[in-house]
This record gives structure tokens, sequence and C-alpha cells, in this order.
């Protein structure tokens, strides 16, 4: 029975991971390439050349509602030639994607990898506290794992594109996954707990990473148009509240199957 | 204390089939909280891979979707 709802789990995130890898493509991944071609001006020649097809499909799809131009920008992606990501002014170790896949087999599966993750975490979360995620509440579930995910550490660290300015890495991690921690706690105080006190105590929690404020970086000039930054942390929050949603939803549905299958 | 979530001869499935109309977690409590405890080490273990572990291998393949999920990142 235990493997089951670790299977069930796993079934919700892989199928919510497919979805996402589509919404990103649509809505996301335009907005990065678009700002890649602003990082650090002008790169070194293997980076200028592994951009050049881009170039084209990210000028092209920057009109994101073209699913003509999706599909182009989708088809470059698909190419072997894989864009390097060498981000100036950073020493970086040897890196490349894994096995020599394509950018947006990387992402693929990174998106599975990362889907089935927070399905695990959310049905950990569910099964440890003794809340059962059902179909019926299940969006409710999904839309609670947004607001602790990413809604809420976005206050203090807003989604970034490539070439944002940003604190030391380390330190926003650190911030990062104590917000998510705090948040999660007091959203389960505030929903699942009755009680005044409760609901004051899961308020604290929530509030208390953004009173003391997540590290930020001492200098914000940036190369990267702010209409590109302002259209990305819309469209990365509007794409997590639907993965989010949809992993709720899905594991709702995959916990009601197994059950009934028992 | 006995193992409530498996096993069950075919008599009882009708009854466990009742119960989970109501509630979908038919499992015992502590099994129930070895399944949670064992999916949270792993989501978090699969997440941290994916987002924010500090390898140039894993972060080249997932850039855009640590970009995109908003995980710190660079």
């Amino acid at each position: 029975m235990i493997v089951r709802y670790l299977l069930a789990a796993l079934v919700a995130g892989l199928f919510s991971g497919v979805l996402m890898t589509a919404a990103q493509e649509a809505r996301v991944v335009p907005l990065i390439l678009h700002a890649e071609q602003f990082e650090g001006g002008d790169e070194a020649a293997p980076a200028t050349e592994g951009a050049t097809p881009t170039t084209e499909g990210a000028a092209a799809t920057h009109e994101h509602s073209s699913l003509g131009a999706v599909l182009l920008d989708m088809a470059s992606s698909l190419s072997p030639v894989s864009v390097a990501y060498a981000h100036d002014g950073e020493d970086h170790e040897e890196g490349g994607i894994m096995f020599g896949m394509s950018r947006f087999s990387g992402t693929l599966l990174a998106n599975l990898v990362t889907g089935a993750g927070f399905a695990l975490l959310l049905a950990g979360f569910s099964l440890v506290s003794g809340h059962p995620i059902t179909v019926a509440n299940g969006a409710l579930w999904g839309a609670a794992g947004w607001l602790a995910v990413h809604m809420l550490p976005a206050i203090g660290l807003p989604p970034e594109l490539p070439g944002f300015p940003a604190a030391d890495l380390t330190q926003r991690q650190i911030w990062w996954i104590a917000a998510v921690v705090l948040s999660a706690a007091g959203l389960y105080l505030l929903f699942l707990k009755p009680g005044i006190v409760a609901k004051i105590a899961g308020l604290v929690l929530i509030a208390a990473p953004q009173v003391y404020g997540a590290p930020q970086p001492s200098d914000i000039s940036s190369a990267v148009p702010a209409v590109l930054g302002a259209e990305f942390a819309v469209a990365a929050l509007a794409t997590t509240l639907f993965f989010w949603i949809v992993l709720g939803l899905s594991l709702g549905f995959a916990n009601e199957k197994i059950a009934k299958a028992a | 204390m006995p193992d409530l979530g498996k096993g069950f001869p075919d008599a009882c499935t009708e009854v466990v089939m009742a119960v989970s109309n109501t509630s979908s977690i038919t499992l015992s409590a502590s099994d129930r909280l070895i399944a949670g405890v064992l999916a949270l080490l792993l989501g978090g273990f699969l997440v941290f891979g994916a987002g924010l572990a500090n390898s140039a291998v894993l972060h080249d393949t997932a850039h855009d979707t640590r970009h995109s999920y908003g995980f710190p990142c660079h």
C-alpha cells in the first residue's frame, strides 16, 4: 500500500511535468531565449554561434500567441545543437547538457523530475498531516502548494531572467528554502488547524521570511529590458500556478483510483 | 500492531471500498506516516537535484526549468 501511494504521486507528477513543459515552451522559454540575447552583450564566438538559430526564433516568438512561431521555436529547440549557457563573469566548471541531449529534452527531463518531486512532497505533506487529497479538494491543495513554493517566496526573490542582477547564490538558495518551508508550515496552520491561535501563528510564520528580507543585489542595473522581466515574472507565476492545479487535481484523481483498487 | 493495510482477505474488500469513498487514505496511521516521510524525503531529493544542486551539468540540463520555476539560479 505504501508503494501504491508513492506511485500515485509519481504518475500525477510526471503527467503534470509533461503539461508544464508545453506551457513553458509556449509562454516562458521564448522570454528566456530573448533575454539571453542581451545577457553579456558580445559573447565568445561559440555562444553566439549557438544562439544564431534561436535568435530568429526568439525574435519571431516574441508575439507569443502566434502558434506558428511557437512551433518554429519548438522545432529549433529540438535540434541536437545545444546552446552554450556560458554566463559571463562566472568561472563555470565544464557543464553541458546531460547525455548530449537537446535543450528541449533537457528541459522536459528536468520538468519530469521536478514534477515528480513536487508531487511526492505534496503527497507526503498530505499523508503526514492526515488530510487526504481528493479530486474535490485537489485544486485547492495545488493552489496552496503554488503559494508556498512560488508566490510567497517570489515576494522576496521574484523569478529571474538570465542576465538579471542577483545576490550571492548560496544565500538566495538558503533564504528560498527557508521561505518555502515556513510558508508551507504557515499555510498548514492557517488552513488546516482550527483555532485563532493557530491562524495567528500561521500568519506570523508566513510573514517571518519576508520581514527578515531576502538577499538583494547591491547593483540592480541590467542589460535585459525591464519589459521582458515583467512579462517573465507573470508568465513564470502563471505557468507554475497551472502546473500546481493540474498536479493537485491529478494527485487527487490518482489517490482515489488506488484507494478503489486496493 | 497488526498491519491493516496489507493482505486483506476477499471478504474484506467491500468494507475497504466503503471506507475509501469517504477518505482516500486506507492506510493505518503508522503506514501513513512511513509513506508520508518516504514521499517527503524522495520528493525533496528530486526537487533539490533538479532545482538547487550546485552541479554544472545539472544546472545546464535544468536551466530553463530552474528559471521557469523561479528557483534561485546563477
